[in-house]
């Protein structure tokens, strides 16, 4: 019982100490990085716009994902 | 409960101590030299016996596009008592810096800080950040972001620093 605990605070002192230095750490600075279009998470652009836009259609949401244009999303 | 007591005044003391020691004694603002938009460079100790105010702004920030116009008044209004402002752009790119000063009209150095060494070394924590450097070259304070009406608190903290 006793050992037990003792592994769970030596986990639990690791685990905290780990968030103490995350790097690399984006610095306010660096904020543009974020936008780089590296960062987007899909390959083709296009593709992703046309499936957006059928979603935004689907759910009657337009807006904040990038998508543009209007009608149905049926085409 | 004694030495409960004893904790808290301890970690009271240590809270009190912190501030009190940050306040009492202003750091050496550590050098620099940055290219400047105008083609030359700009050091730091060049301006020894001026106030200086370090503002870190980028293109991409708008509350530090938002104060530019205000830091220029700011600029005009205490240059003629001994007063210089540096711009430092933190962007890695110059250009869309140089594009949007085209439009708005900004009279103080504007300088460049591509390799971001400057903003690491000045420990910028939130964009805009102001710092503020005495006519001893000490900085005396920080000023994190910006919000309509910070503006009148420069204007408070040069007038003080001016003054000295």
């Amino acid at each position: 019982m006793k050992f037990s605990r003792v592994i769970a605070t030596a986990v639990l002192l690791a685990a905290l100490t780990g968030c103490s230095s995350v790097e690399p750490w984006v610095k306010p600075y660096e904020r543009q990085n974020f936008a780089d279009p590296v960062m987007t998470g899909y390959r083709d652009p296009v593709a992703v716009a046309y499936l957006n836009h059928v979603f935004e259609a689907r759910e009657g949401a337009r807006g904040a994902l990038g998508g543009h244009g209007g009608g149905c999303g049926c085409n | 409960m004694p030495i409960r007591h004893r904790l808290a005044t301890l970690l009271l003391a240590a809270a009190l101590a912190a501030p009190a020691a940050q306040a009492s004694a202003p750091a050496a603002a550590t050098d620099f030299t940055l290219p400047a938009r105008d083609g030359g460079t700009v050091s730091l100790s060049d301006l020894r016996g001026q106030v200086v105010m370090i503002n870190f702004w980028a293109t991409w920030c708008g509350p530090c596009r938002q104060e530019m116009p205000l830091l220029q008044q700011l600029y005009g209004k205490y240059e003629p008592l001994g007063f210089t402002l540096l711009g430092v752009n933190v962007e890695p790119d110059s250009a869309p810096a140089q594009d949007w000063l085209k439009k708005v009209s900004v009279t103080f150095p504007i300088l460049f800080d591509r390799d971001n060494k400057v903003s690491a070394q000045f420990g910028v924590e939130a964009m805009p950040s102001t710092v503020l450097i005495d006519r001893e070259g000490n900085v005396r304070h920080v000023h994190r972001g910006y919000k309509p009406g910070d503006e009148s608190t420069y204007a408070d903290l040069v007038r003080g620093l001016v003054k000295e």
